[in-house]
């Protein structure tokens, strides 16, 4: 290639540069500065060294949120991303049907998180909501706000619910850039439904789909609001995920330098998974390009 | 450019460091003339700076401005190490600051402070990143 080198349009970013470090490397410091020190409000701070790091480190209240954490992303994944898949798979490939279900499918993406939490708030009582009426006249024993489990498939079917359509849309934008030709081929070659699959759409979608997992996985490892709002982080603790137990200890405890020693391994595991994540994306393409 | 040039240039980028550095020290707070390392820098300030905090960025500042005037100067070609992916220079900067932090913690995690070993550990670990990653 024989693209010129201009060194000087660097200083183009620099607007850029100037604008994250007020909105982000700024209060990044700040978070840093905290975890080293203890305070009781108005600006008096005292030096506590790496006292935060070591009782975060050693802490069974943060042990328990980091586990459900990765739980819940871990299922939210493994649920998500084959469902995705399988719909984008099946959804019509033109016409009218094409753009009703994609409309449809994006409906969902467009509603608020705290609506989505109020939506499956009421939805999945048992005194008004259709969902936990049916499944209580069904004689199923289903109360979210007092039984670990019913709280956690609620949890699991809204995020399923709110976010495949991300996935499934991603994955439907990867099949329509797959030419006729590869599926003619593989007619010639009469290539089963699963080999045309996993040698054709699969390779083709491998792009699109590490962006969606990494965008679903980062998502569901900050997830904040709606489970807030659906059930509060309870009962008891059993779905309080990082995110919550975070603001719970900044702004209800006033712990500042626990929470911003906890919050930087939290900020350093998304940027470690993000990492990973760039780095294998950029490595599939390149290994494309080639 | 020629040799001078860069020279100028080193030369010019470590006095801007130096004076900084001057500066922090200046700034950092005493106490019967010695210098009060776990002070806060401004009194009743929000954003509660330290001295140890302060050099810790200092030297982060320092890395990406060196990093940034070496890769002008010897353009950076990425290569193919262990971990069988394309690196750069700053790559592997990068990922030998990642890997430090985690080093640190899990140090902190299994044997607690002070960090002095685990930051012996992380030296070894950033020149072994830049020699086969």
């Amino acid at each position: 290639m024989d693209k010129t080198q201009n060194n000087r349009a660097w200083f183009l970013v620099l607007p850029v540069l100037v604008l994250v470090a007020f909105s982000a490397v700024i209060p990044l410091m700040t978070v840093v500065n905290y975890a080293f020190n203890d305070t009781f409000g108005q600006n008096q701070f005292f030096w506590n060294g790496l006292g935060w790091f070591e009782d975060m480190l050693q802490s069974e209240r943060m042990h328990g949120a980091f586990g459900r954490q990765v739980l819940f992303s871990a299922i939210i994944l493994a649920i998500e991303v084959p469902l995705g898949i399988y719909i984008a798979l099946n959804m019509p490939k033109s016409g009218f049907w094409s753009s009703f279900c994609l409309v449809l499918m994006a409906l969902p993406l467009l509603i608020p998180f705290n609506v989505v939490g109020t939506i499956w708030q009421i939805f999945g009582r048992v005194d008004i909501g259709l969902l936990g009426h049916s499944l209580a006249a069904l004689g199923i024993d289903y109360n979210y706000t007092n039984d670990p489990l019913d709280a956690w498939l609620t949890i699991i079917a809204m995020d399923v619910w709110h976010w495949t359509s991300l996935v499934a849309l991603l994955c439907y934008a990867g099949l329509q850039s797959i030419p006729q030709a590869y599926y003619q081929a593989a007619r010639i070659d009469q290539a089963s439904r699963w080999s045309i699959f996993r040698y054709i759409e699969l390779p083709k979608m491998a792009g699109v789909l590490l962006i969606a997992v990494l965008l679903r996985f980062m998502d569901s490892f900050m997830i904040y609001t709606e489970p807030f709002v659906l059930t509060g982080g309870g009962p008891g603790n059993s779905t309080t995920f990082l995110s919550i137990d975070l603001v719970k200890m900044a702004v209800g405890q006033f712990d500042l330098g626990p929470a911003a020693a906890f919050s930087l391994m939290y900020f350093l595991v998304i940027l470690l998974v993000s990492w990973v994540f760039y780095t294998v994306m950029t490595t599939l393409d390149k290994q494309e390009g080639k | 450019m020629t040799r001078t040039r860069w020279s100028l240039i080193y030369a010019a980028a470590a006095a801007f460091a130096a004076i900084i550095l001057g500066l922090l020290f200046m700034a950092a707070p005493r106490e019967d003339g010695a210098i009060a390392w776990t002070d806060p820098m401004v009194p009743g300030g929000w954003m509660a700076w330290t001295l140890p905090i302060a050099l810790f960025f200092y030297t982060i500042g320092c890395l990406l401005i060196l990093f940034t005037i070496l890769a002008v100067r010897f353009p950076e070609t990425p290569r193919v190490g262990v971990l069988r992916i394309e690196t750069t220079r700053g790559d592997r900067l990068f990922i030998s600051l990642l890997g430090s932090a985690f080093i640190s913690l899990a140090w902190l995690a299994a044997f607690g402070a002070p960090l002095t070993p685990a930051l012996i550990l992380c030296l070894v670990y950033a020149a072994a990143v830049f020699r086969w990653v």
